[in-house]
């Protein structure tokens, strides 16, 4: 995987080469924001800004996919913070699907003690 | 749907129903008591009102009957239930999985959102008949009863077993349903909004359950996995993580999979803490070295280090990166514009690209070469590729975007973009409007924190504003500023809290450390008057008041510069320099009190008063240096005002510069000259270029004193040294050769204007501590000279008449060459004082026996000799003594050719005039008469008599020694020569050789002429 054209979805932060997510679209949050193929939807729901990088192998059995909430994800690679603002229409649509939308920029830290 | 289905379901809900909504009805109607009412009496009776029902009338009554067959018939189907129920299986599977969601409020979606409307309706079912009843439907029923053959899917045992009335309840309830869906369709919105709001609390809860977790629930405890903190080649980080992806994935299914739950890096750069750092996830320290053995970079000679459990969040702490609006400056982290300020001009929806603005650095491909060398690069898949190497000329400046340019070499790749009117280029592929370079940069690519703009950057951006004034917003730029630190503090600045609680207290910062403010506050802020408070350094700013005076310690390019405080407002506060009277605007952070005055010590390559060139054929001089510009006042007098680029170069001040004034003195530097005409001002000259001179007179204020003439239009008052110009008439005019010898001349000796001759002189101190010490004059005035002394490396101040000159090649003292050389600058020496001293010696020399014996006898003769005398009357009267310099001039000659011997020795002072004179009493020798008388019918001129007048006297036997004249006050004073001449009168009275020579006389003369120019 090339470090250059990288990008991260930002629901469930999972990284990958933008190629892949629009050939396969993102691994776990396929369902609502509909990534393959789209390449709009990937410019608009995925991020090249990000920080961070975790190898996960153990979604279930690791603290660190707990604390970033990625234990119902696949294993795979993920960033720590992703950098961008998931436009409305996409947080809606997660939470239709029942995924409840987390910004993973940072913002959200006062929200949480 | 199927009119059986609803049948079924409606059931269990009926049984509620009956008794249930009763009070809910009865609020709604009356009719519905009655209904009920009847419902419960006319019980038996429900199949007679059905079959009334069934005729259509419109009246009220007939419908109420209605109703309460309805209600009766609900009750009739109980009955039937439990008949009903076996032949209906398929249904009653439907039946009970709904009844479950009744008790727990349906999850699933898919089914949900039928039956639910259907159970909603249901249950007001009771409510629907009453509002049928009131609407007469009767007609829609019947088309409707055919249709839908209750038999259906009723099995027709189950028809036969079920009363009577069953088959008309099966009707009455699909009337129902049909009445629930004319108010279904009445009430869509209503419904709609109903469920949402259903929904949405439903999808809340859903997520409620599986992903809100608070964050602080989720902390690490002693069970879970461990992180271990291991280094690897710094830069590397991510590309050790994807390999140990790669490891994991490919060892998954092998006997020895990776162990490793996760791993993870934090860092941003090479230059970031983290950089370097990997943690690893696992359970036992063994797997982590395992799964890290061999990866690329990792460097494995550090031992895992286990991070701390309560230290573990930290290590996937997310803070929020500055948000970025347009309008904010950043500064590029790399490439061509790498440092360069840019504001901001656009955030891409998702804010993670971003829009700069930039003042571009191009060079229009100055640099490009066509021909440059190419190499062809092997590809990793195979293929070859040219490459044209990059010619990598030096930086250029930041300019804004200069389509002309673009267009002299590089029209091929410039394109206007939009219509007439905006100035939008696009120019190798990028975009220039109103010429700046809009790029596209990904907000990691930005430096967003300490960006701290200068003034003259953020000018840059301001200078184009679009009614082409000022358009800097302070305040904008206060915000990307506004990142206070405690740097920024120091004790005893003045500090105002200006937001927070305690908003508006100013006080005295006592104490800074880190973040933190200490400040006594101010008394006047009420009960906090007087005590020592912190505030962080958010909090504060500077505060200063009008009038304060305060000198700016940085940020912009004012720095060091000093003024008053005219005006305050908020953060930012503008002064009056002290150097340019000048209104500036800087922030308050920027600025110190300040005690000290003056201005800022500017850094400029020119300094004031020096000669600058501005163009080929002007030059000027500097008449004031300002931050960044420069006054010139040039040769033609019009000052003007300069970038120092305009400026070619300095010219360097030439030490020796000389040229001659009006009256063809010598003017150098530094003397003081006066306009000829016109205002007549005076000045010092500071320089002289070609035939201008500037000229500085403090007591001007124009121009700083400095004024602009030219050589032929000053005169020297005063040269360099105090040596004033005589008052009376210009006597060099009339024969500047005179000033040699003047013996022809009927009057006083020259006096020498310009430098003091004595200037360069090797001397010795003839008295005095230091005397016999030698030394070079380096400076002198009318008294006094400043003696470099050979010895010690010293400057002296030396009374000149302490002083002998000294022949530098033989080290021998001149007898009276100080005279010689001092004489035209002391007038007191050589004029009025000197004189009526000396005329009495002369007389007395000539009564002299020794000088009677020695040339007094001549004395006459000279008057005899000189033949000329008779016809020089005024010659006679010089020889007379009547001119006392002349006078004088014969005593000291008669000391200098005889002095040695008789008393006049004693008359060493008077020696120098005497050596001097001796020149004119020498000329005075007749000889010179006779020869003026010769040759001054033809040569008027006096440089004509003046040589033959030396050659009179000592031509003959020295005619070398007329020859070096110029230095001829040193020769001159050579007195053997003198002696001899003297005492040869042989020569001396052979006057008659001078007629007989008149030839080389006059073919001398020349070259005394050719000399007395030097002296001027």
């Amino acid at each position: 995987m090339a470090l250059r054209a990288l990008r991260a979805c930002m629901v469930c932060s999972i990284v990958q080469p933008q190629s892949k997510f629009s050939r396969e679209g993102c691994p776990n949050c396929e369902e609502f924001l509909e990534l393959r193929g789209n390449q709009d939807s990937i410019g608009e729901a995925t991020s090249q800004v990000f920080e961070g990088l975790i190898t996960l192998s153990d979604p279930l059995g690791s603290w660190v996919a707990k604390w970033q909430r990625l234990q119902d994800y696949v294993p795979g690679t993920y960033a720590i913070k992703v950098v961008g603002v998931l436009p409305d229409d996409y947080v809606s649509a997660a939470e239709n699907a029942g995924v409840k939308y987390i910004p993973r920029d940072g913002s959200n830290i006062e929200d949480e003690a | 749907m199927s009119t059986a289905n609803f049948l079924d379901q409606d059931f269990p809900d009926e049984e509620d129903d009956d008794f249930n909504p009763q009070p809910e009805i009865a609020s709604d109607d009356e009719g519905d008591e009655k209904a009920v009412a009847n419902g419960g009496d006319r019980n038996g009776s429900a199949q007679q009102s059905r079959s009334r029902s069934r005729v259509p009338d419109g009246d009220d009554d007939d419908v109420k009957d209605e109703v309460e067959a309805a209600v009766a018939n609900d009750e009739a189907e109980e009955d039937a239930d439990g008949e009903a129920e076996a032949p209906a299986g398929a249904d009653e599977e439907g039946e009970d999985d709904e009844d479950d969601e009744d008790e727990e409020d349906e999850d699933e979606e898919d089914e949900g959102l039928p039956s639910r409307k259907r159970r909603r309706k249901q249950a007001r079912r009771n409510q629907f008949i009453d509002v049928e009843a009131e609407v007469d439907e009767e007609e829609d029923e019947e088309p409707e009863e055919d249709d839908d053959m209750p038999g259906e899917e009723v099995h027709p045992d189950d028809l036969q077993e079920l009363p009577p009335g069953a088959d008309r309840d099966d009707r009455k309830h699909r009337e129902l349903d049909r009445q629930r869906d004319a108010r279904q369709q009445m009430d869509l919105e209503e419904e709609a909004a109903r469920l949402k709001e259903r929904y949405g609390r439903q999808n809340r809860a859903a997520g409620a359950g599986s992903a809100i977790v608070p964050q602080r629930l989720l902390l690490p405890t002693q069970d879970d996995p461990r992180i271990w903190r291991m280094r690897c080649k710094p830069g590397k980080e991510k590309e050790v993580i994807l390999g140990l992806q790669l490891r994991t994935a490919e060892r998954a299914n092998s006997r020895e999979p990776i162990r490793v739950l996760s791993a993870f890096e934090r860092s941003k750069g090479a230059s970031d803490p983290m950089a370097g750092m990997l943690y690893i996830e696992a359970r036992r320290v063994d797997d982590v070295v395992a799964a890290m053995e061999g990866i690329t970079n990792m460097f494995m000679s550090f031992k895992p280090f286990m991070v701390p459990v309560e230290e573990m969040p930290d290590l996937l702490k997310v803070t929020k990166d500055k948000q970025l609006e347009p309008g904010m400056y950043v500064r590029i982290k790399r490439g061509l514009y790498q440092g360069d300020l840019g504001q901001v001009d656009e955030v891409e929806a998702n804010g993670a690209a971003v829009v700069v603005r930039l003042v571009p650095r191009l060079d229009y491909g100055l640099h490009e070469d066509v021909n440059a060398p190419t190499t062809v690069e092997t590809l990793p898949n195979g293929q070859k590729r040219k490459r044209v190497m990059k010619v990598q000329g030096p930086r250029p400046p930041p300019r804004l975007f200069n389509e002309s340019e673009a267009k002299k070499k590089h029209g091929r790749y410039l394109s206007k973009q939009g219509g007439l009117g905006n100035s939008s280029w696009l120019y190798q592929n990028k975009e220039y409007v109103d010429g700046y370079l809009l790029e596209n940069f990904r907000s990691n690519a930005l430096q967003t924190e300490d960006v701290n703009p200068t003034l003259e950057e953020v000018s840059r951006f301001a200078s184009t504003g679009e009614d082409g004034g000022d358009n800097l917003d302070l305040r904008q730029l206060a915000a990307t500023l506004k990142t206070a630190s405690g740097n920024e503090f120091l004790p005893g600045d003045k500090v105002e809290i200006f937001r927070g609680e305690q908003k508006g207290v100013s006080g005295i910062s006592v104490q800074v450390y880190a973040e933190v403010v200490k400040i006594k506050v101010d008394p006047g802020n009420g009960s906090l008057s007087g005590a020592v408070i912190e505030a962080p350094v958010k909090e504060l700013r500077k505060l200063f008041r009008d009038g304060d005076h305060v000198k700016v310690i940085g940020g912009t390019s004012y720095r060091e510069e000093v003024g008053m405080v005219v005006r305050t407002k908020g953060d930012s506060v503008t002064l009056l320099t002290d150097a340019e009277q000048k209104e500036i605007t800087v922030f308050s952070k920027d600025l110190r009190e300040a005690t000290d005055s003056g201005g800022a010590a500017v850094d400029s390559k020119y300094d004031l008063f020096d000669l600058v060139q501005l163009d080929a054929a002007t030059v000027g001089i500097v008449v004031r240096v300002d931050r960044e510009s420069l006054r010139v006042l040039d040769q033609s007098g019009s000052a003007r005002t300069l970038l120092p680029s305009n400026i070619s170069n300095k010219i360097e001040k030439r030490r020796n510069a000389v040229a001659t004034d009006r009256d063809g003195n010598e003017m150098k530097h530094d003397d003081m000259v006066k306009e000829f005409s016109g205002e007549q001002k005076t000045g010092r000259v500071l320089h002289l270029y070609r035939n201008f001179l500037f000229a500085q007179n403090r007591e001007r204020v124009e121009n700083t004193g400095v004024w602009v003439g030219r050589h032929s239009n000053v005169l020297v008052i005063a040269a360099k040294g105090g040596k004033t110009q005589g008052s009376g008439p210009d006597l060099t005019k009339m024969n500047p050769a005179l000033k040699q010898n003047g013996g022809a001349a009927p009057m006083p000796p020259p006096q020498f204007r310009g430098r003091d001759r004595l200037i360069g002189k090797t001397v010795k101190i003839r008295t005095g501590p230091n005397k016999g010490m030698l030394g070079i004059v380096k400076d002198a005035t009318a008294e006094e000279a400043k003696v470099e002394l050979h010895a010690k490396n010293k400057i002296i101040p030396v009374k000149k008449d302490m002083l002998a000159l000294v022949d530098p090649d033989t080290g021998k003292v001149v007898e009276g060459g100080l005279h010689a050389l001092g004489m035209g600058r002391l007038p007191p020496a050589g004029g009025a004082g000197g004189m009526p001293g000396r005329t009495p010696a002369y007389a007395q020399g000539g009564r002299t026996p020794a000088y009677a014996m020695a040339s007094g006898g001549r004395t006459p003769a000279y008057a005899a000799a000189g033949v000329g005398s008779g016809r020089t009357p005024t010659w006679k009267q010089d020889a007379g003594g009547r001119t006392p310099a002349y006078a004088g001039g014969q005593t000291a000659y008669g000391g200098g050719g005889y002095g040695g011997g008789t008393a006049y020795g004693g008359q060493t002072s008077y020696g120098g005039a005497t050596s001097y004179g001796g020149a004119s009493a020498w000329g005075g020798g007749g000889g010179q008469s006779t020869w003026n008388a010769n040759s001054g019918g033809r040569t008027p001129a006096p440089a004509g008599s003046k040589t033959p007048a030396y050659a009179g006297g000592l031509e003959a036997p020295t005619p070398g020694f007329s020859a070096p004249t110029p230095g001829g006050y040193q020769d001159q004073p050579t007195p053997g020569g003198f002696r001899d001449t003297y005492k040869t009168p042989g020569s001396y009275q052979t006057p008659g050789g001078f007629p007989e020579t008149p030839g080389p006389y006059s073919a001398e003369t020349p070259g005394a002429n050719d000399d007395g120019p030097r002296y001027d």
